[in-house]
């Protein structure tokens, strides 16, 4: 073993009922190097990390960390050889403030060996201002929103001085700046000589920032690479299995014939502080995307919308009769969908079978329609079969509790609930986060084909690769406001990033 | 470490534990028949049944609740105040002379205690989700709150005394059809029933499970999850109300203290019964058999002749046992 290997995964075997999650898998971690992991959802990225970062124990197989052999590895132990972690889904602790979660390792004592909430504080905004992010320290993290809990993990790791660091999809729905900001971190830790491993879908971000790339497919090590020396089109056909020709590209150029359609207009939604007095129509069959950075108001704008939130002003009218729903049930029940951006927090009945899961909101909108009230567990289970093979959900069966699915996989079921809910109007907020890049294609032809039947589509999205390929227009929003809509030939990831920064004059229809 | 226990679905676990407390429940039934042959006798069986029937009762409801994430444990004290109203109403009515004016009471003073009750049922249930709803405190603590209410309340009504039926109204609790099958066991059965279609064939029992395991994914797929939760807390109100009736004319007594124990005992045999304190899983089947392992362990250490003060010792074990059982075989790795 060459000095320069940080961490040795040797063999490693991990089982899970009906499922191999990984298969003797061997994997190096080079001293100073960003390794990028990827493959589809349920590749087993996630497991092999966990397995090293002691949160998850392994069936067979050797981990070296420094050429050291370690048996026993628990989170604790793993924390103290120097390997911080980002996990995929946030493990914060809710009650307690960001300070407290930051240093829950080791957290400052007064003199008296006494804890001080203050110097907690105090330390914690500290590291808070250096990593440039900007949450309260003092803040409980039961108030935060989804992308801010995910700063606050990344911060937590980064604060405590690792050797390894492990970034499981750090990036899910955080804007470009949010990107950019963790990969300078990641290149100033690199230069020090602290080793990442990076897991993402996003394969931008991996050509981007790391050296070398391994592929994982069902459990296996597919291939090692230096990142220099590959490129897409070598990855995606060892992950996916076929080449990337199938992937989704939007026919925009018939979508001409849309003005006589009925009309959805979203008008002067309100709250203060959040929300600032923002409009917007679409016609049926259309998808608006709404674009923006963290914190530019999208997901409360969303909640205003659906009912989850109260407002001050906003009506909705579908061809001039106002619909506004009062409360989810009565957005449901007016046939408007809405996915939430954090599936673990509001999107999913983790302990419930997938086809729970899948069929909940059809059942809500059943009891309406006062069909009787008996459940049809055959007809639901065939249901729920065919959405897990259309979105290629990766499960031994649908009654696999959803808690056991991979990251990506849960989200596709998330997807699935509100595809075939039926919905005239539906919201989506970060659809396809931690999805990998050939279920992306599948979920886009599905909403495309929601459109084409005349469904009423706003797609929220951090991704502004994916808004471009998928949106015929696009709202900018910006510190509450929509600041621009972009359409036809405007929409491109530039004009996005201008316009979400406000560095734009660009945009025509400018409302300012 | 390997968890032989282990499975993939959800049913099977289910069935694992239902199938725990059956054998459980065949081991206790075999000790008890080999000490004392008297305990297999059907009449003995019967009496077993006849004496969970208000615990039984009680337990489904709170199951039911428990499965929705909320927990009540003023469901002793609200079976005693329902109590102490209904005998006060009987014990009055039986006091009217047979020749005077208004003696047309006497017919219908039963039938007007068993309304009455009934209505308190539904308005006690309906206070405790209003304040558990209105305060967005946890169930526990204004349950416990609450609980403390209600019984000082049948303190205060009863006076510290008692109200005695004098014989009258034993159809609920003493009446045997064809002298044989007490009228109690039918309601018990009804109320099982019942909860095992509620929970498993209606969408109500969907919602209840959805609500217990994310209150807020229930929200945001357009549940009307206080809708949901006001009907927990009042069927729970009913099923103390009938539970009430049945134990009070089987005792023929109400004392303000009398069905307290219920609040610890219901929920005792709704853990066992493998109801996750966390709500979100259960099935009516394993609550039954819970409910039913525990009235068995009581009966049996009687008939055994072993010093019945062990019951307490042994429920505990009980539920521990339970419990473990169910952490491990629910152990997940992730969090
Ligand atoms: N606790 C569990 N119980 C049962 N199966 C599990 C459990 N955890 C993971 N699995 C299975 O192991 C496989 C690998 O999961 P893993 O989370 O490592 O995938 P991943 O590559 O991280 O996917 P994603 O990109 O979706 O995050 C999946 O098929 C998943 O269903
Ligand atoms: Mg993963």
């Amino acid at each position: 073993m060459g000095t320069d290997t940080v961490l040795r995964a040797e063999s490693i075997v991990k089982n899970y009922p009906g499922v191999q999650a990984l298969k003797s898998v061997d994997f190096d971690l080079l001293r100073g190097e960003v390794h990028a992991l990827v493959g589809q959802n349920g590749a087993g990225k996630t497991t092999l990390v966990e397995i090293i970062a002691g949160s998850v124990p392994l069936d067979s197989g050797t981990i070296y960390v420094e050429g050291v052999k370690c048996d026993f590895l628990d989170p604790a132990r793993s924390i103290e050889l120097g390997i911080q972690t980002v996990h995929q889904e946030n493990q914060l602790v809710e009650d307690i403030t960001v300070a407290e979660n930051i240093l829950l390792y080791d957290l400052p004592r007064t003199s008296y060996r006494l804890f001080s909430l203050r110097s907690c504080i105090r330390a914690a905004d500290q590291l808070l201002q250096q990593l440039g992010i900007d949450v309260k320290p003092g803040a409980r993290v039961s108030s935060l929103t989804f992308v801010e809990k995910k700063l606050i993990s990344i911060a937590k790791a980064f604060s405590r001085q690792a050797k390894i660091l492990i970034l499981d999809e750090p990036t899910a729905s955080l804007d470009s700046n949010g990107k950019q900001a963790l990969f300078s971190l990641i290149r100033r830790y690199s230069a020090l000589g602290l080793s990442t491993i990076y897991i993402s879908h996003h394969l931008n971000e991996i050509f981007e920032i790391s050296d070398s790339v391994t592929v994982f497919k069902d459990g296996v090590r597919v291939s090692t690479r230096r990142t220099a020396e590959t490129d897409v089109n070598t990855v995606i056909p060892e992950m996916i299995g076929r080449s990337s020709q199938s992937l989704y590209v939007r026919d925009k150029t018939a979508r001409q014939t849309l003005a006589e359609r009925s009309l959805l207009e979203v008008v002067d939604f309100h709250r203060e502080g959040t929300v600032d007095h923002v409009s917007f129509s679409i016609r049926a069959g259309e998808i608006f995307g709404i674009a923006g950075l963290v914190g530019a108001g999208r997901t409360e704008l969303a909640q205003l919308i659906f009912g989850v939130d109260q407002r001050e002003s906003g009506s909705l009218l579908l061809d001039g009769k106002e619909i506004t729903p009062r409360t989810p049930f009565d957005a449901v029940d007016k046939g408007i969908g809405f996915l939430t951006e954090d599936r673990k927090d509001s999107g999913l009945v983790l302990i419930q079978p997938v086809y729970e899961n899948i069929t909940l909101v059809r059942l809500v909108k059943e009891i309406k329609a006062r069909i009787r009230s008996f459940l049809n567990p055959t007809r639901e289970r065939s249901a729920a079969e065919t959405v897990v093979k259309q979105l290629d959900i990766k499960t031994p069966t649908v009654l696999q509790k959803v808690i056991n699915l991979s990251g990506g996989n849960q989200q596709k079921v998330v997807l699935g609930k509100w595809l075939f809910a039926g919905s005239q109007i539906i919201i989506f907020d970060e659809p396809t986060v931690g999805v990998d890049v050939g279920s992306k294609s599948e979920i886009y032809r599905l909403i495309e084909s929601l459109a084409n039947d005349g469904k009423f589509i706003i797609i929220i999205s951090s991704d502004n690769p994916e808004l471009v390929a998928v949106c015929d227009r696009i709202g900018v929003m910006r510190t509450g406001r929509l600041c621009a809509e972009l359409e036809g030939n405007q929409i491109t990831e530039e004009n996005i990033v201008n316009h979400s920064l406000g560095l734009a004059s660009a945009g025509k229809e400018e409302s300012t | 470490m390997k968890l032989p226990l282990r499975r993939v679905e959800g049913k099977e676990l289910e069935l694992n534990l239902s199938l725990l407390l059956f054998i459980t429940i065949l081991v206790v039934a075999t000790a008890a028949w080999i000490v004392n042959p008297r305990f297999m006798r059907i009449g003995n069986l019967i009496n077993i049944l006849q004496q969970i029937s208000v615990l039984g009762i009680v337990a489904c409801g709170v199951g039911m609740l428990l499965i929705s994430g909320q927990i009540d444990i003023s469901v002793g004290n609200q079976v005693s105040l329902m109590g102490i109203v209904m005998a006060l109403i009987i014990e009055r009515g039986g006091r009217i002379p047979p020749d005077a004016a208004n003696a047309w009471m006497i017919q219908w003073s039963i039938p007007f205690a068993v309304i009455v009750t009934f209505v308190l049922g539904a308005v006690l249930g309906t206070v405790t989700g209003l304040v558990v709803i209105k305060s967005r405190a946890h169930s526990f603590i204004v349950t416990l709150a609450l609980g403390s209410v209600y019984r000082g309340l049948a303190l205060l009504i009863s006076r510290g005394g008692s109200f005695t039926l004098h014989g009258r109204f034993t159809l609920l609790g003493r009446t045997r059809i064809m002298g044989f099958l007490p009228v109690s066991i039918i309601f018990l059965a009804f109320v099982v029933l019942l909860t095992t279609v509620l929970l498993k064939y209606t969408r109500y029992g969907r919602f209840l499970y959805s609500i217990g395991g994310n209150r807020k994914a229930a929200y945001v797929s357009g549940i009307k999850t206080t809708a949901v939760t006001m009907r927990g807390f009042i069927t729970v109100g009913l099923l103390n109300a009938l539970a009430a009736l049945i134990l009070i004319s089987r005792v023929g007594t109400a004392l303000a203290g009398t069905a307290d124990a219920y609040s610890l005992d219901a929920l005792a045999a709704v853990v066992v019964g493998g109801v996750a304190i966390t709500g979100g899983k259960g099935t009516a089947l394993s609550l039954f058999l819970g409910v039913l392992l525990i009235g068995i362990v009581g009966n049996a250490l009687v008939v055994m002749n072993v010093n019945p003060h062990l019951r307490g010792i042994l429920i505990g074990l009980i539920i521990i046992g339970s419990v473990t059982f169910s952490g491990l075989s629910e152990h997940k790795s992730r969090t």
